[in-house]
């Protein structure tokens, strides 16, 4: 059994907890012990004064760091993608008084002279009413048991009930595969994922009644016919690309003062102000392609429950296809895919690449298709 | 006479733990490449400077490639993806120079263009198959020519 480790917290801060990520627990550890959830290690902060604001936001974050996540900005500065995210959804977290805010950070394995070690290579900030409640590390099992400690943290802190009106999920990563997914972490090269093992995890933290009213795919190529099909029975509206993304990600700060931006009921045109703002910082700050869209499910759902999910399933029966037997474009330039049923309910930014062959492209439907050439 | 062969033994060990760390970050060490010519063409006022610096990086990634593909160190599952990524860096090549259909980059959007490179790399990275070992290749081979 593992020892939970108790501290009385009173002004924990983001670098607190960075940085001394267990020296004061393991002294107050003797004052102080539980029991643990599994794998699971936790820190909780009782608050010193109980929280006065009502919790009307729930957010999950899962930010994914197992992998090459280094890119460059126009200076040519270093930066790694899923930390850069990780610093956004703190300060996120951090000015919402009316919000819970679970972060999950999913990290490659440590090394030791080569050799990767099992350890806790999965964490948790657990904020609520803008101050750190809580924190876990686990161990990740990016297999098919990939969200039980997602979900079974977000059990054990999330305020029971169906009483929080509003709640997203939002995803960092690289592009979820829609099939085959083997190599997607990079400490686990035998395991993967997919956008259905995604789908499954949704399904697993909602009910009918606590749909996401928001889910955010900040990924390359999420904006494809079969992805937002198969996340649409959890969420009202989805916000993807349907282009790739550069690392920098989405843009973070409309999602910064929640009770202004974000009433209740208001979903459609927050995601809106979400996209729109995402997607100016990209066009501003990156040459390539930038294209965000908003997909409002609700009006899409009888469209997207009319697909045939095999006509944009590609081949299962093996890997998933190398870049060079594929090739990607636009669903619209290609009457075959027979979108038209799906333009009602999309609404699309989009800015060409400013070099290459696309960029006199001057429009996108929002849906990504591909071809694959066997 | 069992010394000098334990000590060879001993030495490879070290050199194998010691390189899997180093492999697993390649990809990374390619995009730091594309990054510093980023800062190097900035870095420059010279727009025929811009210009040559940002055309010798993707000469000398391209010259990469075609080595190691040459000398048959890429497996043929993976060849496809170095392919893609070398015809990748040819279009960039071209725009530069304004061939095969592109309108040559002008003085004024070297910079612009630069960054573009750059990050249409990282993001193909994403996307392209290319093992650590190919990618470490690439790299010894860079660190070679440059």
């Amino acid at each position: 059994m593992h020892c939970a480790r108790v501290r009385f917290f009173a002004s924990a801060t983001l670098l607190d907890s960075l940085i001394f990520p267990r020296a004061g627990c393991v002294a107050l550890a003797i004052l102080l012990s539980g029991c643990s959830l599994g794998s699971v290690t936790q820190r909780v902060f009782p608050m010193m004064e109980k929280a006065t604001t009502e919790t009307r936001y729930s957010l999950i974050y899962v930010i994914h760091g197992d992998g090459d996540y280094l890119y460059h900005d126009e200076a040519g500065r270093a930066f790694q993608a899923d930390r850069e995210a990780l610093a956004r959804a703190v300060e996120v977290a951090e000015q919402n008084p009316s919000a819970e805010v679970f972060i999950f950070h999913e990290r490659s394995r440590r090394r030791f002279l080569g050799l990767r070690l099992p350890g806790r290579d999965g964490r948790l900030l657990f904020y609520r009413g803008g101050r750190l409640e809580a924190e876990a590390e686990y161990r990740r099992d990016p297999g098919a048991a990939r969200f039980d400690p997602v979900e079974e943290l977000y059990r054990r802190f999330s305020t029971p009930g169906d009483s929080i009106p509003t709640r997203a999920f939002l995803y960092f990563g690289h592009e979820i595969p829609e099939f085959g997914g083997i190599g997607y972490d990079r400490s686990y090269r035998n395991s993967s994922f997919t956008v259905d093992d995604l789908a499954a995890g949704l399904g697993r933290l909602t009910t009918d009644s606590t749909r996401f009213d928001l889910v955010v795919l900040s990924t390359c190529y999420g904006g494809t016919p079969y992805t937002v099909r198969a996340l649409a029975p959890y969420s009202h509206t989805i916000v993807a690309s349907p282009e790739t993304l550069h690392l920098g990600y989405f843009d973070q700060g409309a999602f910064e003062r929640l009770d202004v931006t974000w009433p209740v009921g208001e979903t459609t045109r927050f995601a809106r102000q979400f996209a729109g703002q995402a997607f100016e910082r990209l066009a501003n700050a990156v040459e390539t392609v930038v294209s965000v869209a908003v997909y409002d499910i609700d009006r899409l759902r009888g469209s997207l429950s009319a697909l045939d999910p095999d006509r944009f399933r590609y081949p299962s029966d093996g890997e998933y296809p190398p870049f060079s037997k594929s090739t990607r474009f636009d669903c619209a330039d290609d009457p075959a895919s027979a979108i038209s049923d799906l333009q009602d309910g999309v609404d699309v930014l989009f800015r060409p690449a400013q070099f290459g062959r696309q960029q006199s492209k001057s429009s996108h439907s929002g849906w990504q298709c591909r071809t694959i050439f066997k | 006479m069992i010394m000098p062969n334990v000590r060879a033994i001993a030495a490879l060990l070290v050199l194998g733990f010691l390189a899997l760390p180093v492999q697993a970050q390649q990809t990374n060490q390619i995009k730091k490449y594309l990054g510093e010519t980023v800062a190097s063409v900035r870095a420059t006022p010279d727009p025929v400077q811009k210009r040559e610096i940002l055309n010798q990086s993707l000469n000398n990634l391209s010259k990469a490639i075609d080595r190691i593909e040459s000398a048959g160190l890429i497996p043929a599952e993976e060849r496809a993806g170095m392919e893609v990524f070398e015809s990748t860096l040819q279009d960039k090549r071209d725009e530069l120079a304004g061939v095969n259909g592109f309108t040559r980059i002008p003085d004024s959007k070297l910079d612009s263009y630069s960054s573009y490179v750059m990050q249409d790399v990282e993001q193909a990275a994403e996307t392209v198959t290319i093992s650590l070992v190919a990618a470490l290749l690439i790299i010894i081979i860079l660190i070679l020519i440059v």
